[in-house]
């Protein structure tokens, strides 16, 4: 039997809409010091392999995995970086573990976004050379003409979309660490200026800084941690065809299958009934209803009813995104799953003050490698 | 370090930039696409002999079932708008002059669908579902791009 492995450390640097001051570095050693504090480790002497994720043409530099050791503790150790999203790099974590490659494996992600001169040419960069680029067009026509399928298929409503905007701001208020938290109403959201029509300016997530480092350790190395420990119950993460031409537009499959892979690990059959809360990706606002359908958190076309009657709210019966998700927060690049699970793991210790879902015991953090990737991944976290 | 810098262009930064140069290999299945598309204006697919998935343009391989593909499979340029949108923004993140609207494609005969510009007037709002055609440039103009194809407009 594999160990168990739990989240036994979390740490942050400041999340903000740029960060001038500091590099990315920097962020790194603040996130990385606050992480081995919170668990107890000194990463010199009680870590056995480090996971990062990146990627080259954000960073700026070439072959940039090369300069992640020396800010994490990592010189001269087992060091890799994954391209995925961060929730990616957990599952990596865990399978370090669960194999008994190493005991203690730390996880890094971050965003430096606010370093880029041309991050807009950079993501259009991503779209098949051939077929795609020559059109010229900002590579978000893909989440245009997503929201565009999506809401045909699902009858869900541009209104309700801009609920979610107005709901998930309204609760970054609550939450210190987020860049973006604003009391606005879904008619400020669908008065917005249109960028990528049915989308408004208001419906995407905007860009952040700021990076998160995660601690994790072997069922038999837990009891030698400061850190209150916080188990990983099941993850699984997809990838769907790149291509435009060929890729599912109304359903998000690559959620669903990656959740079907974490419910069958975690053996939940009714998320809904075995869940307290979830984390979800909206780095648009149509992006939460799809993935809340896409999760079988409600039937397919439902999302949007569920978000007019409030049940998706801090309040309600299922809180969706209680940390105010990427639009409150802001869309950190790879380290946007990371952000939801440092989120997660708070709500599962208590720790997340005025935002506590009361008693919450088993959560959801879901990510999506935003357009114009349809990668996702899941993973569900449990207290004792 | 009682000093602080209250003044942003105080804090040093360095820029840096990246000539990035490719060629990018069409490959088997698409070269015969694009001379089909430039020569001919037809458009090309090929169907999956196992599982029936008939793709646009074509290609070697079926992603569902891994078969091999050939192209066999000649269409009009006609289709289904799937999904549009109406960009206003531009690369540089400017609000464009002119906003221009994209579909997503279904050809008639093909299960896959291509994502092009859309001709809109204010006569003919865009509506998923609508039947649109391809607008080719004048053979002479045609160079064997995606670009031999101007935009799609509604029939």
């Amino acid at each position: 039997m594999p160990e168990r492995v739990a989240i036994v450390g979390v740490g942050f640097s400041d999340l903000r809409s740029c960060t001038p001051g500091v590099s990315y570095k920097e962020m790194m050693f603040e996130a990385a010091t606050r992480a081995y504090h919170d668990a107890g480790v000194d990463p010199r002497k009680d870590v056995h392999s480090f996971v990062c994720v990146s990627e080259d043409f954000w960073e700026g530099t070439s072959i940039f995995d090369e300069y992640v050791p020396d800010q994490l503790g990592a010189a001269l150790r087992p060091v890799q970086t994954i391209t995925g999203d961060g929730i990616q790099a957990l599952c990596c974590a865990a399978m370090l573990i669960r194999t008994g490659t190493a005991r203690v494996v730390v996880v890094e992600g971050h965003s430096k976004y606010s370093d880029m001169r041309t991050p807009h040419h950079i993501q259009q960069f991503a779209m098949d050379p051939i077929l795609n680029r020559p059109l010229g067009a900002h590579a978000n026509l893909v989440a245009g003409l997503e929201m565009s399928r999506y809401l045909y298929e699902s009858g869900n409503t541009r209104e309700q979309c801009a609920m979610v905007v107005a709901k998930n701001r309204h609760q970054a208020l609550l939450n210190p660490l987020a860049a973006y938290g604003a009391r606005i109403t879904p008619d400020d959201v669908l008065a917005a200026p249109p960028t990528f029509f049915p989308l408004g300016e208001l419906d995407a997530a905007r860009p952040a800084d700021g990076c998160f480092v995660m601690v994790l350790a072997a069922e038999s190395a837990v009891r030698d941690m400061a850190g209150q420990p916080v188990w990983i119950a099941g993850y699984g993460w997809c990838t769907d065809a790149p291509s435009l031409e060929s890729r599912e537009w109304g359903e998000a499959a690559y959620a669903r299958l990656a959740a079907e892979q974490a419910y069958r690990m975690a053996g939940i059959a009714s998320p809904l009934r075995d869940l307290d809360f979830a984390e979800l990706d909206d780095a648009f606002s149509y992006k939460e209803l799809q993935h809340m359908e896409a999760l079988r958190l409600c039937r397919p076309g439902e999302a949007g009813e569920w978000v007019e009657d409030g049940v998706t709210r801090l309040d309600g019966e299922f809180p969706v995104n209680p940390s105010g998700g990427s639009l409150g927060v802001g869309h950190l690049l790879e380290a946007t799953g990371l952000h939801r699970v440092y989120e997660t793991v708070l709500q599962l210790r208590g720790e997340a003050g005025p935002r506590q879902v009361p008693g919450a015991r088993r959560g959801l953090a879901q990510s999506w490698r935003h357009v114009p990737t349809t990668t996702g991944a899941v993973i569900i976290l449990e207290r004792e | 370090m009682r000093e602080k810098i209250t003044n942003p262009d105080a804090i040093r930064t360095w820029p840096g930039k990246v000539p990035v140069e490719y060629v990018y290999t069409v490959g088997v299945a698409s070269e015969p696409f694009f001379r089909a598309l430039m020569e001919r204006g037809r458009l090309l697919a090929s169907p999956c002999p196992e599982c029936g998935v008939r793709y646009l343009p074509p290609r070697l391989f079926c992603e569902r079932c891994f078969s091999r593909l050939e192209a066999s499979l000649e269409l009009e340029p006609r289709g289904t708008l799937e999904a549009f949108t109406v960009v206003h923004v531009d690369l540089d993140g400017n609000r464009l002059d002119e906003p221009q609207a994209y579909g997503l494609v279904r050809i008639h005969g093909a299960d896959t669908a291509l994502v092009h510009r859309l001709a809109a007037s204010d006569a003919d709002e865009p509506e998923v579902g609508m039947e649109v055609e391809a607008v080719l440039l004048p053979p002479a103009e045609r160079t064997g791009s995606i670009l031999d194809i101007r935009h799609f407009r509604p029939v």
